[in-house]
């Protein structure tokens, strides 16, 4: 809860409080919809020895890294900037020794999250990656990245990865209701496992509905309210990545961005003037319409397609029917009381 | 006498034939997506389009900045977590794949991972995402190579093709029958394996391309088809549609985001004129 007793409060004071120094951070969403703005305030309160847990990283994993607050990545891809003669933040970093890795495949990342979120201890994963480096070459995690046992029912040789539960999950969503109720729709990834095998939840949404829009559509409901630490509202809180609803990717930026992370000086450069000089999201969208026009945001603007509603409806919304009779015994509840009276069953 | 095409068309309508109607698809990322919308729209309507972020059965009206990207459609049909995409692969729902390359060896095992020394790499590749997970056991899997190289030896050894060739993949009990790369395209040509050894042999060469252009890229002997073919050319009706539907993908990456930053650049300069 906030100082005044609510979980809606501001990146700042959600960074603030629910991220430490040193923690496990995992970054909720996959590869669309990136909660830039919560990263953005990460570097700016320069968390360092962060251990991040990253599904697919974009943007967001190369500015942690080259804004210096990463120390161990765990992950299964990192876009590369610029292709073969590019580069990135996380290739400079495993160079000079500051950044360690750990590999995993798409499924047994995911896999130690679905293992973390229900609580189990390790969980099977694909055999087909025995042979691999993947399996052979370990990182931090050592003989703990996989192991192999033998399935006690058939006997068999199987594969598996350990849960994990990362310290706090920052993560951004279309829509949530004051108490942190989170909808998402869209490419599910990886987005609910991460959310909710972590101890804690920074939830950042593009708009807060009321309560009643949560419940008529809870389908689109990944994490529940009560799991939910802090929830931030941000508007154009995962540009330049996109959010299926608002807006797309804004790949001309998104350009500029990967053209400055191929050297350590431009990226630098890059990360000063949209991080560190812009206090809040609200000023990196100053800046960002000063320096290329609202036209400029504006062409990124989804266009309506809304989903059909699902009918929620049933046949009726109380046990009394219009006249005030109970629907199965057919008596108003005068008349029940009565009945009750009549046979002795009502104490004194 | 039918209309000039780009490389990288030529590369997306030979990947869209090996779709097949009614095959449940895994599209990674880049040209497979432009190759599955193409299929989908000339050779194979019915075709279930999936990605592993959980998109499943979706029709492109825009090209695929990802696999991730529901922008690019309106709507799909299915919509699950990546972890059941891939559970589905694993018991045997997916028909045929797609995956980029950066290493290669001559059994089509794969590294996307590394070059250089795995803690501290000379460049550090994308890493694995589901590539491993899908070539262990979709039922057919196409490699396609744009920058990588082919190798004796992969630096990092990401995904497992034929392993060391022969029945060893079968072997190792750890895969569905016939199942493992079944064909590698590259910018010169179209490779693919031995039914005994499974060592890649060149089986089409692109047009304008050589044999020996090709072989010299290639560190061990390679195996050449008897009846090495050319590589069929597009019809106007496929460039056609690549062109319209993916004219970054036509041009290439390079001019595609040149253009583009030039044009945010011009309209940048153009704020401060009227600002000024």
């Amino acid at each position: 809860m906030g100082e005044n007793g609510s979980k809606v409060m501001s990146a700042k004071e959600a960074v603030s409080r629910f991220i430490n120094d040193g923690d496990e951070v995992i970054i909720g969403n996959y590869t669309v919809g990136t909660c830039m703005a919560l990263v953005f305030e990460i570097c700016r309160q320069h968390k360092n020895e962060l251990t991040l847990y990253s599904q697919s990283g974009v943007l967001d994993v190369d500015i942690l890294v080259n804004a210096g607050c990463v120390s161990r990545l765990v992950t299964t891809y990192v876009l590369r900037s610029g292709g073969k003669n590019g580069g990135g933040a996380v290739e400079r970093a495993l160079l000079s020794g500051s950044l360690e890795i750990e590999d995993y495949t798409n499924f047994d990342y995911n896999a130690r999250l679905v293992a973390g979120m229900h609580g189990l201890n390790f969980i099977q994963v694909l055999e087909g990656v025995i042979p691999t480096d993947l399996f052979n070459r370990r990182g931090f995690l050592g003989e703990n990245k996989y192991r192999v046992i033998e399935c006690p029912y058939t006997g068999k040789q199987i594969l598996t990865v350990p849960a994990v539960n990362p310290d706090v999950c920052i993560v951004h969503v279309q829509r949530a209701d004051e108490f942190g109720n989170a909808q998402y729709w869209g490419a599910m990834g990886s987005v609910a496992a991460a959310a909710l095998s972590s101890k804690r939840i920074i939830l950042s949404c593009e708009e807060i509905v009321s309560r009643d829009v949560v419940r008529a559509s809870p389908h689109f409901t990944i994490i529940p309210s009560f799991r939910v630490d802090a929830l931030v509202q941000v508007p154009w809180g995962a540009h330049p990545t996109e959010v299926l609803g608002h807006y797309n990717m804004d790949s001309p930026f998104y350009g500029i961005f990967t053209n400055a992370n191929t050297k350590a000086d431009k990226a630098r450069k890059w990360i000063e003037e949209w991080v560190y000089d812009c206090p809040d999201r609200e000023s990196y969208l100053n800046h960002y319409i000063t320096k290329f026009g609202i036209g400029a945001l504006d062409q990124l603007r989804s266009k309506p397609f809304y989903s059909t509603p699902a009918n929620y409806g049933a046949a009726f919304t109380s046990v009394w029917d219009e006249n005030g009779r109970e629907r199965a015994m057919g008596l108003t509840l005068k008349e029940l009381e009565a009945r009750l009276e009549e046979r002795g069953l009502l104490y004194e | 006498m039918s209309k000039g095409y780009t490389l990288n068309e030529l590369l997306i309508i030979t990947c869209a034939k090996e779709i097949k109607d009614y095959q449940k698809v895994i599209l990674g990322v880049g040209l497979p997506t432009t190759a599955g919308a193409l299929a989908k729209a000339l050779y194979a309507p019915h075709a279930i389009l999936m990605m592993e972020s959980g998109i499943i059965d979706f029709e492109p009206l825009v090209p695929l900045n990802h696999i991730a990207d529901a922008h690019s459609c309106r709507g799909f049909s299915y919509s699950t977590d990546l972890f059941t995409t891939f559970t589905m692969t694993y018991r045997g729902f997916v028909d045929i794949c797609f995956l980029g390359v950066g290493q290669v060896d001559r059994y089509g095992n794969v590294n996307t991972t590394c070059i250089g020394d795995y803690h501290h790499p000379t460049l550090r590749l994308t890493g694995s995402g589901g590539a491993p997970d899908f070539i262990a056991y979709a039922k057919k899997t196409v490699l396609t190579l744009r920058g990588g190289q082919f190798v004796e030896k992969l630096d990092y050894f990401t995904s497992a093709g034929h392993l060391s060739g022969g029945d060893s993949r079968e072997r190792s009990g750890l895969f569905p029958k016939g199942s493992g790369p079944s064909m590698l395209l590259t910018t010169k040509g179209v490779f693919n394996f031995d039914p005994v050894t499974k060592e890649m042999y060149l089986a089409r060469i692109h047009p304008g391309v050589t044999a020996e252009e090709i072989k010299k890229e290639i560190p061990w002997d390679l195996k050449i088809a008897s009846d090495l073919s050319l590589t069929e050319r597009p019809t106007d009706r496929e460039i056609d549609f690549v062109r319209r539907f993916a004219p970054g993908e036509s041009v290439g990456r390079e001019m595609r985001t040149e253009l583009s930053i030039q044009k945010v650049l011009n309209r940048a300069a153009e704020m401060k004129g009227t600002s000024a």
